[in-house]
Formats: structure tokens, sequence, C-alpha cells
């Protein structure tokens, strides 16, 4: 695959996966709540109406930096996509340091978000900002060590090369503390349940209560978007990306990435949210260590 | 391409840079910084290296998302949204500045820039890795994650654990006097039901029940009927 066939990859990849992630959520949503079916058109009906509505702002708001967070945050999920091989050194940006770039993309994650909250001058989104920030800077640290132990194996900070070592045994058995540790990484930068500390309900939408109109429908997109992409780059990190047998890589990158979504997504509505205090304990003095352990098993592996 | 894409990002650098002295808000400056860094960054990337440009997008937005947070606190000005003066002692500022700006003009002039472009192809992030760390690198690694087992350590043996242990036990007041009982309101002991003390709107539904303070104790014993 030349560039353009990737891109336009990317992009159905990109749009069928907010689409079904979207279906999934709310799906999940009304089994556990015992409610009936829901229709696949749902979504759109969903963004018809956050379209049709009234574009609000607030009192003296950073309008530049709100518009950016917005934009920035459906790029951001966008880039982590493209670094995802899509078949055997095949990624929409190839380059020999991609895990750098997702890692660079996590951080902006947590900058843009602060400025989603920061930006609306309003009270509530801005706890959220504030609170999203002391949660999602460790909990990427975190995923640091994790993405450093995959790498390990490949000897390369290449995503294609991470796919390509798990030909033989994927990372989820190599390493099997490192996927639910990323997972909740994938929390985290989605804002979904337990690590949903930006636009949680007991903020009334925290960072963005103050959206409304095309800005809200814009970053529900940009949520569901990061999703896709996380569930990519974990998919490709630990379950062996396009790797798999008879059906075309894409198909098997495809389903991993929705197997991932469902198991993101379930976790989000089964779990409850800590209190923020009780979280930075947990992820500091126990979450951090599990991650140390796993970068040591990879090293002494790798030693071996 | 890539010249427009270099004096693009150069433009854009040394706008924002600039920008993060004119604006009036802490967090708006220090946002400004980062997409300088990260431009420079950018440019890193068209000099084919790699690894130091996307760790500099990397490392300073985590940088700059602390700094603005750290600035916020100790400047208590909630959120950095009122707007503030961003610089100060100007005159001295403005010696800095020029001179800093000679010096490195003259720095830049002066020194012999190589100019030998790469080969194509050529894999800059394992030269980079040898050339920093040569045979170290497992020694590096261990000193990195035994440096931040090291710092979190320090912060939470410096932090007395639990919400409702040790630290908690500095929300309570401290007293009038040294050693004395704590200050603020204190908590009415009242009769033994749950807390409501003389509050008597619990007897509109108490048939005969009388509306007085002890009811309460009273009701503990008896039914109402045989009060009445």
């Amino acid at each position: 695959m030349t560039f353009a066939p990737a891109l336009t990859t990317l992009i159905l990849f990109l749009a069928i996966g907010i689409w079904i992630a979207a279906i999934l959520d709310a799906v999940f949503y009304r089994r556990i709540s015992g409610q009936g079916g829901v229709s696949v058109l749902s979504p759109f009906y969903a963004a018809a109406a956050h379209l049709s509505r009234q574009r609000l702002t607030t009192e003296a708001p950073d309008r530049l930096n709100w518009y950016l967070a917005i934009a920035g945050y459906l790029a951001i999920a966008t880039i982590g996509l493209a670094v995802v091989p899509f078949g055997p050194e095949t990624a929409v940006i190839g380059i020999k340091t991609s895990v750098v770039l997702w890692g660079a993309c996590e951080s902006l994650v947590v900058v843009l978000v602060f400025l989603h909250g920061w930006s609306p001058n309003s009270p509530l989104a801005l706890i959220g900002a504030y609170r999203y920030v002391a949660i999602g800077l460790p909990i990427m640290l975190l995923s640091m060590f994790v993405l450093i132990a995959a790498a390990l194996p490949a000897r390369s900070l290449d995503l294609r090369d991470i796919v390509a070592s798990q030909e033989g045994l994927w990372n989820i058995i190599r390493q099997p503390l490192g996927l639910p540790l990323f997972l909740l990484l994938g929390l985290s930068l989605t804002l979904r349940g337990p690590f949903d500390y930006a636009d949680s309900a007991d903020l009334a939408g925290g960072t963005s209560v103050e959206d409304s109109g095309a800005n809200r429908a814009g970053w529900q997109v940009a949520r569901l978007a990061m999703l896709v992409g996380f569930s990519a780059i974990a998919a490709s990190t630990f379950l062996g990306g396009y790797l798999g047998p008879i059906l075309p890589g894409i198909v098997w990158l495809a389903i991993k990435t929705l197997i991932l979504m469902a198991v993101v997504i379930g976790l989000s509505h089964l779990l409850a949210r800590m209190p923020v205090a009780r979280m930075l304990g947990l992820i500091w003095k126990f979450l951090l260590p599990i991650a140390f352990v796993d970068l040591l098993l990879a090293g002494l592996v790798a030693l071996a | 391409m890539t010249d427009i894409a270099f004096y693009a990002l150069s433009a854009l650098a040394i706008w924002s840079g600039w920008r993060v002295f004119r604006v009036d808000s802490m967090i708006r400056a220090t946002f400004a910084l980062m997409v300088s860094f990260i431009c420079v960054g950018g440019i890193a990337l068209l000099m084919s290296a790699d690894y130091i440009g996307i760790a500099t997008v990397f490392m300073m937005a985590v940088e700059m998302m602390v700094m603005g947070l750290f600035m916020v606190m100790f400047m208590m000005n909630p959120a950095g949204l009122n707007p503030m003066q961003m610089v100060h002692q100007h005159r001295f500022s403005i010696g800095a500045g020029i001179a800093a700006f000679i010096g490195l003009t003259v720095a830049v002039l002066a020194t012999n820039l190589p100019n030998n472009p790469l080969p194509a192809g050529r894999d800059t992030l394992h030269d980079l890795g040898v050339e920093l760390l040569g045979g170290s690198m497992l020694i590096f690694e261990t000193a990195g994650v035994t440096l931040l087992a090291t710092m979190v350590g320090a912060v939470v043996l410096s932090s007395r654990p639990g919400r409702f242990g040790d630290s908690d036990a500095g929300a309570v007041p401290p007293g009038l006097q040294p050693g004395g009982q704590p200050a603020g309101r204190k908590v009415e002991k009242s009769g033994g039901h749950g807390g409501h003390g003389g509050d008597s709107s619990h007897d509109m539904n108490m048939k005969g029940a009388p509306k007085s303070d002890d009811a309460p104790h009273k009701r503990h014993g008896k039914m109402p009927e045989e009060e009445s």
C-alpha cells in the first residue's frame, strides 16, 4: 500500500470506528440499565440533535484555545491511528520512532483536555480540567513504562517492528501485566468511566459543560475517535495488530480493535469512579510499581 | 517543500515565543511557550532528527502542563483566568534580552556549522542511542526507574498517608490557647434521637406526643399512647 490508499483506509477505519463505538456505548448502557435495543442510526440522530442546537458561549472565554482544544483532540486521535500499521511495513506515518510519537500524543491529550476545561471561563469546567491533569499525568507516566516494555522484545521504537515481533507470541501472553495497565490509559485518554475526571456527571459534564451545538458534537466525536485510535494502538502493541491467518491483515486489525473498544466501553460502564485522592494513591503507590514489575520482567526476558 | 515548512515553523516559533511575553495570563503564556517548543521540535524533524524532535514535543507538553499548574497554584490566581501583568523589571529584562539576542546571534554566525546531509535511510535513532549512552543503556534505564521510585517514595513518606488517617488530624482547627480545645463551633450533645436534638418536628405524626425539648428521651422508653 502506498500513501494515498493507506490514508483512505485510515479515514474509513476512523469513521466506521467512531460510528460503531457510539453504538456500542449506547448498547452497553441500555443493557446495564435493562432497556431495549438501539437503532444503528442513533449516533446520527444524536449528532443531528447536537448540530441543530445553538452554539452558546460564556462570558469572556478564550475562544481560540476552546476551538483549538476540540480540533486538536480530534487531530491527536487521528495521528494516533496514523502510526498503526495496517499491514506489514504499511502505516500512514511510518517512522522509526512511532511509539515516541504516540507518547507525545498522550501527553498532548492532557494539555488539550485541560485547555478545553480552562478556556470557557466557567467553574465546573475548570474543576474538571484541574482534576483531569492530576490523574491524567501519572496514568500517562505509567503507560510509558508499559510501552517501553513492549518495545524491548522488538528492539525497536517502531510500532511496525513491535507488531512484527509478535509473530510467534503475542505481547498479551509475553507481558500479561501490560494490557490491563494500558487499558487504564485508554479509559483516561477517552475520559471514560473510572478515569472520567474531566467530563463526568458529578460536574454536570465537566470540561464540556459549556459546550453546545457543534462544539459539543465535535468534542464527543473526538472522544470516540480517541477510543478508536487508542484501541488500534493497543491491539497492535499487545494483540499482534494485523497478524492472523487467512483473513487480510486489515480485517484482523479491525476485529482486534473492535474487541478492545468493547472492553474499554464495558469497563467504563461497569466500574465506578473513586475520589481523586484515592485514585492518586492507587496510581502512584500500586499501579506504578506494577508497571515497574512489567518493565523489569520484559528486561529480564530480553537479557536472558 | 522542506524550506516552506522550515520557514513556517520558524515564524510560528518566533511569534508564539513573542506572545509568551504579551499575553495577560499564566496559562496562555505557558502554552504559547509550548507551541514555540513544538515548532522547534518540528524543525528537528525536518533535520531528520526524529527522536529529538518528537521527544521535544513529548517532554514540553508534559513540562508546560506541570509548570502551568504550579504557577497557578503558587500565584494564588485561581485558574490563571484573571488578567495579570506577565513581565516585571522592565529595564533589566530588556537589557538581558538584547544581550542574549546579540550573544546567541554572534554564536550562531561565528560557529562553523556542519553541512553534510544524511544519506537517505540512515537509522539516526540507533546512532543517537549509541552516541548518548554507548554500552550504558541498561545502567541508565535502571537508574531512571530507581530515581522515579525514590521520588514517589519520598513523597509518600513526607505526606502522611490516609484521607481519614494522619494527614487529616491537622484538619482540626488549632486551639485558642496553646494545647487548648480546638477553636470553632462545638457540636451540641443532644438527646438520643438520631442527632435531631430538641427539634420537635418529628412529633407532627405522633398522636398525642408532647412537643417539649425532652420528648425524644421519653419516647425511647414508652409508646406515645401510654403517655397520653
